[in-house]
């Protein structure tokens, strides 16, 4: 159990960055995209606050337990706590984003909106560099 | 770029980054062995220097408090950038009606949600001024207990429907609360060196530990932060909320 | 203790991993508050309840919501389109 559970929590943290990365690599839908990304995020918290754990520590909390007593770190809790609040309105601003693509150009697949498709699909036929057309 | 050379893309970089990912959990100490000697420090210390009992509203507040402070720009700033996307294309006038997809049914509001949001709504932000004011003592402080009081509002919408929710919540008072919060937090950054200290040094009596009002500039700071994001996050629901009405007669959503 | 937070830790990757296979926007709001939930149990689990409470506030209640309304305005402005 040890050997495994000393580095679970890691193994995690990187799956969890990894299936984030995988999903916004893959996604057709901005709106699913954030919610990628979101899962990316979340790996950071777990990181940082599995690097600051350790066994039989109590919260870094003084307040039943007195000053002394063996306490997991606080530092990376103040990380997350302040990451997870602000995070939460660079979602916001994520979401409205694809809001505005959706009302300007109709679609919400990153295939669809490439700027340079017809572009490339016109130089590809002609062979050369074709003027931008209207 | 093709779904297939995207994940081409991705496997290669995986190749890359997965040695290196097995080397660090090779080298760094096990979960659960240690943790970091500055966490360790600001533990052993913190409680006697600041007289507070919650070592993470300690850092947040003050000995990191730079680090905050920048924390909450970077929320105004977004929060400023999702209000400027939305109004900047639907302006700020209020709509009547809400956006509804055809052949969709609509589900009168039972009486039932009424009463419970009426008995819910008062708790919930009696709970999150809690969770404000005791910072230094008890888990919170004023990220969390924003986002609570914040939270808390939605029920409004929910018990009075969407035109009570307008009216008993005015955006420039969330203006108000989200810039005056920031505001607090700047000046108690600067006002220690206008009598010669440190930036945000903690210059105000510190109180007595495991009391409420201990810790000095840390509740005044607390409480800049709870004002900007309860402010910030009632805006943003404000903002999301509008979104689902439809545009006033007359203004044409633009077209390209 | 240990067998909590492996428990808990696995779940985290599964409700994770969740988020991205749920490919449809709203189902995948379900998926996100799910996954908020775990995390604050892990959270808890790690001696973070300062953390927990945040990821309580955020993830459960602030994210979903502004996911579903942002779903909501997408659908009716292809609706507002087709028609």
């Amino acid at each position: 159990m040890t050997p495994i559970m000393s580095a679970l929590p890691f193994c995690v943290a990187a799956w969890l960055f990894a299936i984030g990365l995988y999903g916004i690599v893959t996604s057709r839908n901005y709106i699913h995209l954030v919610g990628c990304l979101g899962v990316c995020q979340s790996a950071t918290y777990v990181l940082l606050l599995a690097v600051g754990y350790r066994w039989d520590s109590v919260a870094p909390i003084f307040y039943d337990h007195p000053p002394g007593t063996p306490a997991v770190d606080p530092v990376v809790q103040a990380l997350v706590l302040t990451d997870i609040v602000v995070g939460a309105t660079l979602t916001a601003l994520l979401l409205v984003m694809a809001i505005q693509v959706q009302k300007r150009r109709g679609t919400l697949d990153p295939e669809e909106l490439a700027p340079m498709k017809e572009q490339q699909a016109a130089d590809a036929c002609k062979g050369r560099v074709a003027e931008p057309q209207r | 770029m093709s779904l297939r050379l995207r994940l081409i893309l991705l496997a290669l970089s995986a190749l890359v980054l997965v040695p290196g990912f097995g080397s660090v959990i090779g080298h760094i100490p096990g979960f659960g062995s240690e943790i970091p000697a500055y966490g360790e420090l600001i533990n052993r210390i913190g409680p006697a220097e600041r007289q507070v009992a919650n070592m993470v509203s300690a850092i947040n507040f003050d000995i990191r408090g730079l680090d905050t402070l920048g924390e909450e720009f970077m929320l105004l700033a977004a929060i400023a950038g999702t209000v400027v996307l939305l109004r900047g294309q639907r302006g700020t006038d209020t709509a009547d009606t809400a956006i509804r997809l055809p052949g969709r049914p609509l589900v009168p509001r039972a009486e039932a949600v009424t009463l419970v949001c009426r008995i819910f709504g008062p708790l919930i932000a009696v709970f999150g001024l809690y969770i404000v004011l005791h910072a230094t003592v008890t888990p919170g402080g004023g990220f969390q207990g924003g986002v609570i009081l914040a939270s808390g509002t939605m029920l409004i919408y929910l018990g009075e429907g969407y035109a009570g929710w307008r009216r008993s919540v005015l955006s420039g008072w969330l203006d108000a609360m989200e810039g005056g919060g920031a505001l607090v937090f700047t000046l108690c950054g600067l006002g220690p060196m206008l009598v010669g200290a440190a930036f945000m040094e903690n210059l105000l009596p510190l109180g007595i530990y495991k009391d409420m009002l201990s810790g000095g500039l840390i509740l005044i700071e607390n409480l800049g932060v709870a004002l900007a994001v309860t402010g910030g996050f009632t805006q943003l629901f404000l903002e999301f909320m509008e979104e689902t009405r439809e545009p006033a007669a007359g203004e044409d959503t633009p077209s390209e | 203790m240990s067998i909590l937070l492996a428990l808990l830790l696995l779940l985290a990757a599964v409700t994770g991993t969740g988020i991205v296979l749920v490919r449809e926007p709203r189902r995948q709001v379900f998926a996100i508050a799910v996954n908020g939930l775990v995390l604050t149990l892990l959270f808890l689990a790690l001696q973070a309840p300062d953390v927990a409470l945040s990821e309580l506030a955020v993830g459960t209640v602030v994210v979903p919501l502004l996911f579903l309304v942002a779903i909501a305005s997408v659908r009716t402005s292809r609706a507002g389109e087709d028609a």
